[in-house]
């Protein structure tokens, strides 16, 4: 057992993104599954969400590009984009900037993860009604 | 008769096994202390991997033009070494950073102008490996490491100079004056433009500081005989630095801020490490950092950086204001580790082994409200304690760059 053969990390992110897709609800026009994308919703919005680079190095500054996908009468004006270690009790040590993009898409620059672990997205939309907080679970190695 | 000898020759035979068996788990035991077992784990192949491999390239700076510039490493490394840098002709970069000391000083904090200053209130950090850090200073007050150098050059209690005296010293002297126009192409700039000579001078030491990268240590052997799948040498780690190493990456958590091959994630953290420097005073670590790091002029957003995107300075640029950056401090390389005591960034631990005891016992009402919730005191035993000591004495380099050997003279290019 001198050499042991490491997980491929983005393939096993890439399952549990499957999984997860197809436990999402169906009711949401866009926000689709595929290669890459991260995906989170409320029972009002959805949300998908693709990392650059796709795996988020520890120490390095990455960004995102967002699409949320609000169920039919739900408008979101907004988004704003956090993350932080949950267990540890601290976020990220930058500030992402959030630009719009277009319509319902987003994009965030500045993130860096700088431990490693399991890190939380916290997106919120802002809707006329209030804020629909969507979180995302990602393990940075 | 018969079943009594019976039974004394079946005790007899039964103490003969146990005894055999006895021979069998010495003889295995010692085997064991001579030969460390080699069957790590892929959860623990996967850890040690991760600190490597080294040595690490030092990438180009984008924003110092002189980076990886031959010439401009040989103004800097004269620099780095001249006392006439500080106007009172008594101190160089290396009267605080000595060679002999892994280039730091020894001290719990820095006595950078002479004994005629007052204490600094930090602790002098060395400067190997400084090239692969992107904030520089206990606080990160520094997004380069030419301006980093900047500070020291003009800090009243160290060298003290000014940028007319640096500009004044590269023109007066005739090679610090060749390799300074070789670097960059031109003559020192005059009196009115004394600022570009600092910076170029600031940018010549940083462009040096970046090849000073130490060695691999018997660590890195050890991870380089994973690597391969050398058994007979991964065999010849110590087997208390492999112990200490299990703890390291395992109850220590240790791996989480000391990461990747420098050890350090480059970041900072609170650990319950007293800041107060003087009864009144405080040092606000990281909080200040960030403030200082904002309002540099010399910061990589500003009009002296080399790199005309700006995109090295996306972290200055995205850098969170936040309360709990109060009481952080710069997670230090573990690399050369031994060689730099004392710890912290007062140097208020004088050995590893009070290192090791501060996590050990960690008081954790001493953590700042939003410290490290990580942190809990790791309650180690005298043994732990120790191989914990010789895993980090194991990331000593066994070789080092000869900081002193002097660049050969300056012929000035294009002169014929």
């Amino acid at each position: 057992m001198m050499r042991a053969k490491l997980p491929a990390p983005g393939a096993l992110r890439g399952l549990a993104l499957a999984a997860l897709a197809a436990a999402s609800p169906a009711a949401y026009a866009a926000c689709d599954a595929g290669p890459g994308v991260l995906r989170g919703s409320t029972p009002r919005v959805a949300l998908a969400f693709r990392t650059t680079p796709p795996v988020i190095k520890v120490g390095e500054l990455f960004s995102l590009q967002a699409e949320v996908c609000p169920q039919d009468g739900v408008s979101v004006t907004g988004l704003k984009v956090d993350a932080g270690m949950p267990a540890h009790k601290h976020g990220m040590n930058y500030q992402p900037r959030v630009s719009h993009t277009g319509p319902g898409t987003y994009t965030a620059t500045g993130l860096m993860f700088h431990m490693p672990g399991q890190w939380q997205f916290t997106f919120d939309a802002e809707t006329p009604a209030g804020r629909e907080r969507i979180r995302v679970d990602y393990t940075a190695e | 008769m018969l079943r009594a000898a019976g039974l004394n020759a079946a005790a007899l035979l039964a103490r003969g096994l146990v005894f055999l068996a006895r021979g069998l788990v010495f003889l295995a035991a010692g085997a064991a202390a001579q030969t460390p077992p080699v069957d790590y784990s892929p959860g623990e192949i996967r850890s040690i991997q991760s600190h490597g491999p080294w040595p690490q390239p030092v990438l180009r700076d984008p924003s110092n033009r002189a980076s990886g510039n031959a010439d401009a490493i040989a103004l800097g490394q004269a620099l780095f070494f001249d006392t006439r840098l500080s106007p009172r002709g008594d101190l160089s970069c290396a009267g605080c950073h000595l060679p002999e000391r892994a280039l730091t000083d020894g001290r719990d904090r820095a006595q950078g102008g002479g004994a005629s200053k007052p204490r600094l209130d930090r602790n002098t950090q060395g400067l190997w490996n400084a090239g692969l850090g992107r904030w520089f200073g206990w606080d990160g007050g520094s997004d380069s490491l030419w301006s980093f150098s900047i500070r020291p050059i003009l800090h009243p209690d160290e060298l003290g100079a000014s940028a007319a005296h640096v500009a004044r010293l590269l023109r007066s002297d005739a090679a610090l004056a060749c390799r300074y126009a070789n670097a960059y192409g031109r003559a020192v700039p005059p009196e009115a433009a004394a600022e570009t000579a600092l910076v170029d001078a600031a940018k010549a030491l940083a462009a040096y500081l970046e090849t000073l990268v130490s060695g691999k240590s018997a660590f890195d052997e050890l991870r380089d005989a994973l690597a391969r799948g050398d058994a007979a040498a991964a065999a010849r780690y110590p087997a208390d630095a492999r112990r200490g190493l299990a703890l390291f990456a395992g109850k220590g958590q240790c791996g989480l801020c000391h990461f990747g091959p420098n050890f350090s994630n480059g970041e900072f953290h609170n650990i319950g490490m007293p800041h107060l420097v003087e009864p009144g005073r405080v040092d606000p670590g990281r909080h200040g950092g960030i403030r200082r790091v904002r309002a540099d002029k010399y910061n990589l957003l500003g009009e002296f950086s080399d790199d005309a995107t700006r995109a090295s300075g996306s972290r200055t640029l995205h850098l969170a204001e936040n309360h709990a950056s109060y009481g952080q401090f710069k997670v230090p390389s573990l690399r050369n580790v031994e060689l730099t005591a004392p710890y912290m960034h007062d140097g208020r631990l004088a050995s590893l082994r009070d290192v090791v005891r501060h996590y050990s016992e960690l008081n954790e009402d001493r953590l700042h409200q939003d410290g490290e919730a990580l942190l809990k005191p790791l309650r180690l035993s005298e043994q732990e304690s120790e191989d914990l000591v010789a895993f980090l004495r194991t990331l000593t380099s066994r070789s080092f760059p000869d900081v002193n050997a002097a660049p050969g003279p300056c012929k000035r290019r294009g002169q014929g």
